[in-house]
């Protein structure tokens, strides 16, 4: 099978704030105008802390990315500056990809941005991945100096502005509707020649899809149905040869939300509590916030108006495990149900989710290295495995 | 009709000089309120390019885009001496095009516009406004918007959450990053018609203290308060319509 040839795991952290206060549920949103004020910065030191072991675990277990992203105003994240998480993770790691999937271009300069990833790309040696998103919504409230109108257009002239800056020699000038550039010379520029592995984050609005099959890149969905997903890469299957490019395994990214432990019962009884935090609290926000004006299309928002919110506060189980890649049991029920969904989507690129909402430390230990050790070996293929391990043996 | 290349949707209506009216950033309430005005003018209601039953126009972006695209209008349609109304941000609009083209005006109404940044009573910014909050900002009373809303539970509700959004993105274009034209009060004195400045005195976007600032720099202004009106003063109350057909006459 053809996803199973360069399957790869990539371990995902949201570091959330999770001190929240007992009344909470009373916030119709947690995201843009919940205050700060709910912020203790002693707790988010200690959170800080324990995340990055996390992470640095993860790459011990010989996951073979570490990803992180950002967001603004909320709980749900503490990485407004991604590239900050992403350079402390360089030197607590060794092998691992690290991926910042990743900073919303619209909120900083284009070359500031392409300035941030070649930086950390060279010091990491080549390790790094990036994923663009447009940002939520609720970024375009939170970061509201950017106009959420021209928010596509903006974000598709600033990645040709660092693709231009990493591909070609500079000084180069740029000349668009938002930037004029006199002398676009980015120091350093990428270790990975032209550039590091890039992947559009999105909804799988059309907008999104076409602009990732132009260039070739991968995709990643975030917050939409697996059969949406389906649908994205399926589109994107049919577009890219049209740009002279292929859709392989690589380019669809799998988002799962994971927990395996002894038996179905133990797995369910551990995790679940946190899955329902992670929609009914962690993501919670309004319809309002999540579709600022302008934002998406008119036929975007027909399709949008009132399903949103089901991923945003809401919270069905049956649903869920229906509609989302999300796998709770024993080793083989988590391997298989993953299986099934690479076959589906056929993609080789799973993103973990091992931290799930406000779940304790001993559970993500847990979680993290009971899928390293008997999850990931029942869907690699043996001679794959035996390189991982060598890699992980080799001295460095 | 097609101005340059933007289809835009024009209701016409009575007999006599041309009163031309330019309607705010929300155009769910119609335009019942100018019926009094073509018993006597012969009114032109056009939907801006992006609002109402207009299309959109990925060449008209700005202030000066809008303005430009009335220009044209005028020229099309070949009036001259025109009675300019402008509501909110048609207001605004209406203005900008006054003090770039007074000589195509007979007079200037404008009611509750938006547009001036007056620090000490600033215009509110909906974009900050929760869906529920809007209403209780646009009117003092209720009722008179009531039948302009269908029932969350009706099959036209979503329609009309699809044009609120289409005509907020619209207006997004325009004022996101600010609810205000940062130059406009460097050109107010180029206005040189009389200008009715029209306000009611409950109105929680545009307030009506504003209306001295607008009056200090537009030469030939008077200012008409309505009591007990809220920003759609046209819609809620007789007095405010009575009062634009007066001016203008």
């Amino acid at each position: 099978m053809r996803w199973q040839d360069d399957l790869q795991f990539y371990s995902m952290h949201f570091m959330p704030y999770v001190h929240l206060p007992p009344d909470q549920e009373k916030y119709d949103s947690l995201w843009v105008d919940f205050s700060n004020k709910h912020y203790d910065p002693e707790k988010g030191h200690q959170l800080y802390q324990r995340y990055f072991r996390e992470l640095v675990l993860a790459d011990e277990l010989g996951y073979d990315g570490l990803v992180v992203n950002e967001h603004h105003n909320t709980e749900y994240s503490m990485m407004p500056v991604c590239t900050a998480a992403a350079a402390a993770l360089i030197p607590m790691t060794r092998r691992a990809k690290i991926c910042v999937f990743g900073v919303p271009v619209n909120f900083v300069m284009p070359n500031r941005l392409a300035e941030e990833y070649a930086m950390l790309d060279v010091m990491s040696g080549g390790r790094l991945e990036i994923a663009f998103p447009l940002g939520t919504g609720m970024e375009y409230w939170s970061n509201s100096v950017v106009n959420p109108a021209s928010a596509r257009a903006k974000f598709r002239e600033s990645i040709d502005i660092m693709i231009q800056a990493w591909t070609e020699d500079g000084p180069t000038t740029y000349d668009g509707e938002f930037y004029n550039y006199r002398y676009l010379n980015v120091w350093p520029r990428p270790y990975q020649k032209p550039y590091p592995r890039c992947y559009i984050v999105g909804t799988g609005s059309p907008e999104t899809i076409a602009f990732a099959a132009e260039r070739g890149w991968g995709y990643a969905s975030v917050f939409v149905p697996i059969s949406q997903q389906v649908k994205t890469f399926k589109a994107m299957r049919e577009m890219m040869p049209k740009h002279g490019h292929e859709m392989t395994p690589a380019k669809a990214m799998a988002n799962t939300i994971v927990y395996v432990a002894e038996t179905n019962e133990i797995a369910e009884k551990e995790a679940l509590e946190h899955i329902k935090y992670y929609f009914t609290v962690a993501a919670r926000t309004t319809p309002r916030y999540l579709a600022p004006p302008g934002y998406i299309s008119l036929d975007q928002f027909r399709i949008r108006a009132g399903t949103a919110t089901k991923m945003h506060g809401g919270f069905d189980w049956d649903e869920m495990t229906k509609n989302w890649r999300v796998a709770v049991g024993t080793p083989e029920r988590v391997a298989e149900k993953i299986a099934a969904w690479c076959e589906e989507a056929d993609s080789s690129r799973v993103i973990c989710h091992h931290h799930i909402g406000d779940m304790p430390h001993w559970k993500v230990v847990k979680n993290m290295t009971m899928f390293a050790e008997e999850v990931i070996p029942r869907l690699r293929p043996r001679e794959k495995q035996v390189s991982t391990l060598k890699a992980q043996l080799s001295p460095q | 009709m097609n101005v340059n290349g933007a289809d835009i949707v024009l209701f016409t209506g009575g007999a006599g000089e041309p009163l031309v009216f330019l309607h705010g950033a929300g155009t769910v309430s119609g335009f019942n309120f100018s019926a009094s005005w073509a018993q006597r003018f012969k009114v032109y209601l056009p939907y801006h390019p992006g609002f109402g039953e207009s299309a959109d126009s990925a060449a008209i972006a700005s202030i000066d885009d809008y303005v430009l695209h009335y220009l044209e209008l005028l020229d099309h349609l070949e009036l001259d001496e025109v009675r300019l109304v402008g509501l909110s941000l048609g207001g605004w609009i209406a203005a900008r095009l006054a003090a770039q083209n007074s000589h195509r005006l007979k007079k200037l109404v404008l009611v509750g516009p938006a547009g001036l940044r007056v620090p000490e009573h600033p215009t509110t910014d909906i974009f900050r406004l929760k869906p529920g909050e809007l209403p209780s900002y646009l009117v003092q009373d209720p009722g008179v918007l009531a039948p302009y809303v269908p029932d969350p539970q009706s099959p036209d509700f979503l329609d009309f959450l699809v044009n609120d959004y289409h005509e907020m993105s619209s207006f997004a274009r325009l004022a996101w990053e600010r609810p205000y034209d940062p130059d406009l009060a460097k050109w107010l004195h180029r206005i040189d018609v009389p200008t009715l400045l029209l306000y009611g005195d409950k109105d929680r976007i545009t307030p009506a203290p504003q209306s001295k600032t607008w009056a200090g720099l537009i030469p030939n202004a008077v200012v008409r308060i309505v009591k007990d009106a809220g920003h759609l003063v046209l819609d809620e109350k007789e007095e405010a319509r009575k009062a634009v057909l007066d001016f203008i006459s």
